[in-house]
């Protein structure tokens, strides 16, 4: 089946193995393996995307369903060797330990703050709801996700 | 897995492609995928709902609402039609999943899983919904409370699908729903009670205390019949009649039963403190 994509930033238009998820065929076919596999059923949100400016589970989405869609993973948010606000903030504030679950929380992060760049402390617990970190207690996680809010609205001049 | 993909765009060439063996649809796939990695379901071809054309609106019928079966959770979470009309049902399906999961995953999908748990089956129960349901012969309509019949078990079969789901507003009737589940985030119900309720009528449901999502109905009459004479244990009595509740690897039976007759409690409570000024 041929579909046509976007994957940060730049534009695909290939024949896909139909029955692949998106998570397979972003870390197998493309060694985009910073999207992590954790339980394979949506519970931890490891594999986290945004698909159409909203958090997914890639490993429920099956390949040909973004056809015609814009896809970010993780490798999307770096630019020229440089960190984006919100992977600076985890690192600055210590939010990251075992870092499985760091790019899907990164995810879910940049979701929320693409949308709503003030978002309040139960607003932050609900965007990462889907995630699971069972090394940091999530609270330097939740720290670094207000820093990355307050960096960015400085960056845009509120 | 092995199975091919389909992408029909006309419902003409969705149910001619459901009238396959083997062939399953897939709106959010949040749960089919799981159901395929686990061989649950084997399926030799997935007619997709991608490209599918309509059936993706939340319209305001007059007293009623229609949902199409492409309406993902949070789509229906953000409407404001929704949030003025159906607060029971946004109460049901904040409890759903995670925001990746309530991106995807739809109302239709959520119903026909059928789950004696299913928190939105819930609201549509409260709600008096029913199903469209489309096949080559045409359309037919059929009550939710109907349409399941048992845990994962619907009245719906090959060739068929479920086109939008319709359900009265119910901006009138003080909206409670209480779940208790394992975790935040994610949790299937131990035992969940929704209700509806004014100075005359009360609407109740239950989830995960019997093979499908129940209703009181000797309670629900009795609090009308009773207003001035109405008794709270008497009530609970007649509501716990219809709680059945199995052991499984979320909790007791016993641990259901008590929880849900703390939950008939709470409900009441909520609504006479809070009920009157409430609404």
């Amino acid at each position: 089946m041929k579909i046509s994509f976007t994957l940060n930033n730049e534009r695909f238009s290939i024949d896909v193995i139909e029955d692949m998820r998106l998570l397979d065929f972003l870390r197998d076919e493309l060694g985009l393996t910073g999207t992590k596999e954790g339980c394979g059923e949506g519970e931890c949100g490891a594999c986290t995307v945004i698909i159409d400016g909203k958090a997914v589970n890639s490993c429920l989405v099956l390949l040909p369903e973004i056809d015609g869609s814009e896809v970010t993973t993780i490798e999307g948010l770096s630019k020229d060797g440089e960190l984006d606000t919100i992977q600076k903030a985890f690192v600055d504030q210590g939010a990251v330990q075992c870092g499985f679950c760091t790019p899907g929380m990164i995810m879910s992060a940049k979701a929320l703050l693409d949308k709503n760049d003030s978002p309040s402390d139960e607003e932050i617990m609900e965007a990462i709801e889907g995630n699971l970190c069972r090394c940091t207690g999530y609270y330097k996680i939740v720290q670094a996700i207000k820093a990355a809010a307050e960096n960015l609205r400085n960056t845009n001049g509120k | 897995m092995s199975f091919d993909v389909q992408m029909p765009t006309s419902e003409e060439g969705l149910v001619s492609l459901l009238s396959k063996e083997s062939s399953h649809i897939l709106a959010g796939g949040t749960d089919l995928l799981v159901k395929i990695r686990l061989k649950r379901v084997i399926p030799k071809t997935i007619v997709s709902l991608r490209h599918l054309k309509g059936l993706d609106r939340i319209e305001d019928l007059g007293d009623k609402m229609r949902v199409g079966c492409r309406v993902t959770i949070s789509e229906l979470l953000n409407s404001e039609i929704i949030s003025r009309h159906a607060r029971i049902l946004q109460m049901a399906l904040r409890q759903i999943g995670s925001p990746q999961i309530r991106n995807r995953a739809t109302l239709a999908g959520n119903i026909i899983n059928a789950s004696p748990a299913g928190d939105s089956i819930v609201a549509m129960v409260l709600s008096n919904a029913s199903l469209s349901i489309g096949s080559a012969n045409g359309e037919r309509y059929e009550r939710v409370v109907d349409f399941i019949r048992g845990p994962g078990v619907t009245t719906l079969s090959r060739g068929e699908f479920v086109k939008s789901i319709t359900f009265e507003k119910t901006d009138v009737l003080f909206p409670q729903f209480h779940k208790v589940g394992q975790r935040n985030s994610m949790a299937i119900s131990v035992a969940s009670v929704g209700s509806l309720t004014s100075e005359s009528e009360i609407r109740l449901a239950f989830g995960s205390v019997a093979p499908t999502v129940v209703v009181p109905i000797d309670a629900c009459e009795y609090y009308s019949a009773e207003i001035d004479s109405f008794d709270e244990e008497r009530f609970v009595e007649l509501a716990m009649k219809c709680v059945t509740p199995i052991d499984d690897v979320r909790a007791t039976a016993w641990y259901r039963t008590t929880v849900v007759r703390n939950l008939i409690h709470r409900t009441l409570k909520v609504w006479r403190k809070k009920g009157y000024n409430a609404v």
